[in-house]
């Protein structure tokens, strides 16, 4: 059963005369409980196409539905709330409030979710029980990568974005936090999208969408995608 | 010459963080520059105006008047450059009882001249008078009028020759009872002494036919007769008696005048200094008053301005230090970058100093210029602003330090080698403070938590937003408070002390014996005022009788004290002279003779400084005294004529003398309260907008994660609310504490009590409130274009 349909989404940035095609009737759906890798070199409309899926943006035209909402059409507060129940997200650069600890973090998506999970479970998850009052500052990249995942999913959302999620570590703590994100994406039985212009991830992946120039290339489902640790990093 | 053009670019991408600068940087010398070209300009111009018409040094005073062999002695004396002997009297204008005039005369015209406005020049055997031109204004008079002036049952009839201005009038007040001058009501003239020997004559003459009149002698011959007895000699001593003033210029100290004096003439004179005279003593206490404003708004307004500077300086350094970086990599030398740099701080100080001058003027026209808030209290001919010499290498030494400020946040960024300067710049790490071991703070929530922290980590932004609202609340307290505190002296002047209708002058000399048919016709209070030396010092020596409760005297409290007849109260200026219970001693001008007495109590003086005792006690302790005033609940015209009468004044014409005064209060509290909201704005503004752009990162981190815009707004607004709340919690006791130190500063002048009404709190909690939320808005109103995506691209 798809969980998002995107139907002919165009994406244009304007700067006086001159006109961007970010994304160019773009259609697909996703079915749920899969991993999705969004592969793409820079430039190739990627990160507007998970934006437009996170709701952070609204496409010019064609309709993007998720679990039969169309999203496209949302005021801003409506979309602030389909952020804050639908989607969890994960940053290359973490995005976690510097002022806030480790617990306070993943605690704070409870505040607007109406459905979260237990902020000190899902710490003592992704292993960092014992961080739970230290600041982020105070945390190795792959810890706070870890955190950035225990926020996304403590919402309980449907589906989980990734934006580059392993393009600020090193390889090693990279592998680490991607069989967390599959480890922990099964357990709760969401939806993973993940943008990277890295081939080896998407590897691992139940489908693949090969994005160029604004434009799906293709879309492959793979039957028997790798583990973290099968992949040659 | 591309970077100038960036420069610009640059300035324009900070548009607030420039303008605001700009704008405290003007208001920070517009207000140093204003205040001080004030008090400046009062000295300059009042002294060049008292230099210009001889004002006295020294006034002597004699209740026998001054003969003119004491005067050839006086003048002689060495160290006395000139000298003359001076009569001034309050005079009514014939027809109209509301109106008076103080009259004059300069003997040799030597000490206490004028300055000639319109019409003819001083003559000594003129026999016109010369009339000041804003009561001439005021009244409608004009040159080549005829006036007919009324003294003691003689009409005095003159031609106004010439419209003039003194140094010995500047503040035209008709006794120490009145704050500011009244030109509709009272001003003052000048007369030739041929002219006032002319009035004299004819008045001797008068009384002698009266008295031949009386003895039966037929009308014809009456004329010649009251001629023989009328000698030069009986003028000559009549003239001595009424010369009850010498005026000097000398710059011999007060002591060695004083015993100059008593060694020429054999008996102590009462001398009085400028420093003790209306005009210098109120003028001086305005410059004076000036300083003390001119040392504390200023400084609260340029220290804002600086601190302002360096935080923002530093955030737009950090900001461009990516910028910094790629010049350098360009291969930029650090010197260029920061003279480039450096130019900013240059460029606002510049700027912000030009606006501010031009402000500063302004600033200072608008209290001292004839039309500005002074114009109604002094009466002077030339208002040209004067600036204190040090205010320049304070406003080019604020400038310079904009500059320095510049390059030293630039200097810390061009650290290490190109590379890590094109590193962005990483913001402190978090600690955990003190505050987070408090057993309460774990159970606030979030937005709590993440404010408290934000603030912790951004001390210099969180102690400079304080620092605005304190300064916003301390203007706002400050300025409406000495409203309140003037309206509660008032209040205490017209309701709790003065309960008469007329106050009845009465002429020099006249004992209880003499006056005591007309208090008793008056129904009146009275009371003595006389000269006294308190160990070299000048004060009043004032006796009361207030049995019928016309008037009261009253405590620090402003409560009305029960007088007792064992000792006597010091006003609160002596308050330091003597305890209650221990003694002091006076001596009366006039007399050899010193009087020691126990003190009892102090008393709030209204007017002058002061000893207050009954007249019970001043009849047991056998001292000389005559009757100054009568009051009485008659209305001027019930009552009745009476040579003993020197002038009466009316209770409400008294109090509505203050009118102008509680205006001058009026402007100066406005301009107050604009410098308070304009100050809260830009600082908040200002720092509002800096936080936002420190916090954009989280803010749309949060907006990511689903919180909606309003939500954010108002953690926004939170912090602000909590800031001013602080705010005002400090800003109001150091409010007060300024009110009462500016208070204590005009101590030489008035014995006011600080008040605060209701109002006062309310506006200034509200209005600091008002400007807090205001800001808070309109900085949350940008989260609304808060580019998500753009925000969350670069790491921490």
């Amino acid at each position: 059963m798809s969980v998002v349909k995107f139907e002919n989404v165009s994406k244009i940035y304007r700067n006086g005369d001159h006109e961007l095609r970010a994304l160019d009737k773009v259609s697909f759906s996703l079915d749920e409980g899969k991993f999705v890798v969004i592969l793409g070199p820079s430039g190739a409309g990627k990160s507007t196409l998970l934006n437009l899926l996170g709701g952070l943006d609204s496409p010019d035209e064609g309709t993007i539905t998720v679990s039969g909402t169309d999203i496209s059409k949302l005021t801003d507060n409506e979309l602030a709330d389909y952020r804050a129940q639908s989607v969890g997200f994960v940053f290359q650069f973490y995005n976690l409030i510097p002022t806030l600890t480790v617990y306070e973090n993943v605690k704070l998506v409870s505040e607007i979710s109406k459905d979260a999970l237990d902020a000190k479970d899902i710490i003592g998850r992704v292993g960092l029980l014992d961080h739970l009052a230290n600041f982020p500052s105070e945390l190795s990249g792959g810890e706070q990568q870890r955190i950035s995942i225990a926020r996304a999913l403590c919402k309980n959302p449907k589906i989980l974005l990734c934006d580059e999620p392993t393009g600020a570590l090193d390889s090693e703590t990279g592998v680490m936090v991607l069989k967390l994100l599959l480890d922990m994406a099964k357990n709760y039985g969401k939806t993973i999208v993940i943008v990277t212009h890295n081939q080896n991830i998407a590897k691992m992946a139940d489908v693949v969408i090969r994005v160029k120039n604004g434009r799906i290339r293709s879309i492959e489902e793979q039957e028997s995608p790798l583990s973290a640790d099968e992949v040659e990093w | 010459m591309i970077l100038v053009k960036k420069m610009l670019r640059t300035a324009r991408s900070y548009k607030a963080q420039f303008i605001s600068m700009i704008i405290m940087m003007t208001l920070g010398i517009g207000v140093f520059l204003g205040f001080n070209m004030e008090w400046k300009t009062i000295e300059y111009d009042v002294s060049s105006f008292l230099s210009d018409t001889k004002y006295a040094d020294y006034r002597l005073y004699s209740a026998v008047g001054f003969a003119e062999d004491d005067f050839e002695k006086i003048a002689s004396i060495e160290g006395v450059t000139a000298a003359t002997r001076f009569l001034t009297v309050n005079l009514d204008i014939k027809g109209d009882s509301k109106k008076a005039l103080a009259l004059n005369v300069s003997e040799n015209y030597t000490v206490s001249t004028f300055t000639l406005m319109d019409g003819k020049e001083y003559d000594e055997n003129s026999s016109g008078i010369w009339l000041s031109d804003k009561f001439a204004a005021k009244n409608g008079i004009s040159l080549g009028d005829k006036m007919t002036l009324e003294f003691q049952g003689t009409e005095i009839d003159a031609e106004v020759v010439g419209l003039i201005k003194a140094g010995e009038h500047m503040i035209c007040v008709a006794d120490s009872n009145q704050v500011m001058p009244d030109f509709t009501t009272f001003g003052y003239a000048y007369i030739s002494p041929t002219k006032l020997n002319d009035i004299l004559k004819d008045k001797a003459l008068k009384t002698a036919a009266d008295e031949l009149r009386g003895a039966g002698l037929p009308d014809d011959v009456i004329g010649q007769q009251a001629e023989m007895l009328v000698t030069d000699e009986v003028l000559k001593q009549t003239v001595d008696k009424v010369y009850a003033q010498i005026n000097l210029i000398s710059d011999l100290e007060k002591t060695e005048l004083e015993d100059s004096v008593s060694e020429k003439l054999g008996r102590t004179i009462m001398v009085v200094p400028k420093e003790d005279h209306v005009v210098y003593k109120e003028a001086m206490g305005e410059a004076e008053e000036g300083k003390a404003m001119g040392s504390i708004l200023p400084v609260l307004f340029l220290a804002i301005a600086i601190l302002t500077m360096v935080t923002t300086m530093h955030r737009i350094a950090t900001k461009e230090k990516t910028q910094i970086g790629i010049l350098k990599a360009l291969g930029f030398k650090n010197r260029t970058i920061l003279l480039h740099y450096s130019f900013y701080g240059l460029f606002i100080g510049i700027i912000g100093a030009a606006l501010g001058m031009v402000l500063g003027y302004f600033v200072c026209k608008a209290v001292m210029s004839e039309n500005g808030m002074m114009g109604t209290y002094f009466d002077m001919p030339d208002w040209t602003a004067a600036t204190p010499a040090f205010c320049y290498p304070v406003i080019a030494g604020t400038v310079l330090l904009l500059a320095l400020i510049s390059f030293l946040s630039v200097r810390a960024q061009l650290k290490g080698t190109a590379a890590d300067a094109l590193r962005l710049y990483t913001p402190k790490k978090m600690k955990k403070s003190l505050l987070e071991k408090l057993p309460f703070f774990r159970k606030m929530g979030f937005a709590t938590k993440w404010n408290i922290r934000d603030l912790m980590r951004h001390k210099s932004r969180f102690a400079m937003t304080l620092a605005g609202i304190v300064g916003c609340m301390i203007l706002l307290v400050g300025g409406l408070g000495m409203r309140d505190t003037m309206a509660g002296f008032l209040d205490l002047l017209d309701n709790g002390i003065s309960h008469y209708v007329t106050k009845v002058n009465i002429i020099e000399n006249t004992g209880l014996k003499d006056a005591g048919q007309l208090i008793e016709e008056l129904d009146g209070d009275w009371e003595s005022y006389s000269g006294i030396s308190i160990d070299g010092d000048t004060a009043v020596l004032d006796i009361v009788n207030n049995t019928g409760g016309r008037f009261s005297v009253v405590d620090e409290d402003n409560e009305p004290i029960k007088l007792r007849d064992d000792g006597v109260y010091l006003c609160l200026r002596l308050s330091s002279r003597a305890k209650p219970g221990e003694y002091i001693s006076f001596s009366p001008y006039g007399s050899e003779k010193s009087y020691r007495v126990k003190v009892v109590g102090y008393n709030r003086s209204v007017m002058t400084e002061s000893i207050t005792m009954t007249d019970r006690l001043a009849d047991e302790m056998g001292l000389d005294y005559s009757i100054s005033a009568i009051y009485t609940e008659k209305s001027s015209d019930e009552i009745p004529a009476s040579e003993l009468i020197s002038g009466k004044q009316d209770k409400r014409q008294l109090m509505d003398s203050f009118g102008s005064f509680v205006e001058i209060m009026d402007g100066m509290v406005l301009i107050l309260v604009i410098a308070a909201v304009i100050l809260g704005i830009v600082v908040l503004y200002n720092l509002g907008v800096m936080s936002y752009v420190e916090r954009s990162r989280e803010l749309a981190t949060l907006k990511v994660l689903g919180f909606r815009n309003k939500r954010i707004g108002r953690l926004l607004i939170s912090q602000n609310i909590w800031l001013t709340v602080i705010g005002i919690a400090v800003g109001l006791p150091a409010g007060i504490g300024t009110l009462q130190w500016m208070i204590s500063a005009l101590a030489s002048e008035y014995e006011m009590k600080l008040m605060l009404g209701p109002l006062t709190y309310t506006v200034s909690v509200l209005l600091t409130l008002g400007v807090s939320l205001l800001v808070g808005r309109m900085v949350a109103r940008k989260n609304k274009k808060i580019d998500m995506v753009e925000a969350l691209k670069s790491a921490e």
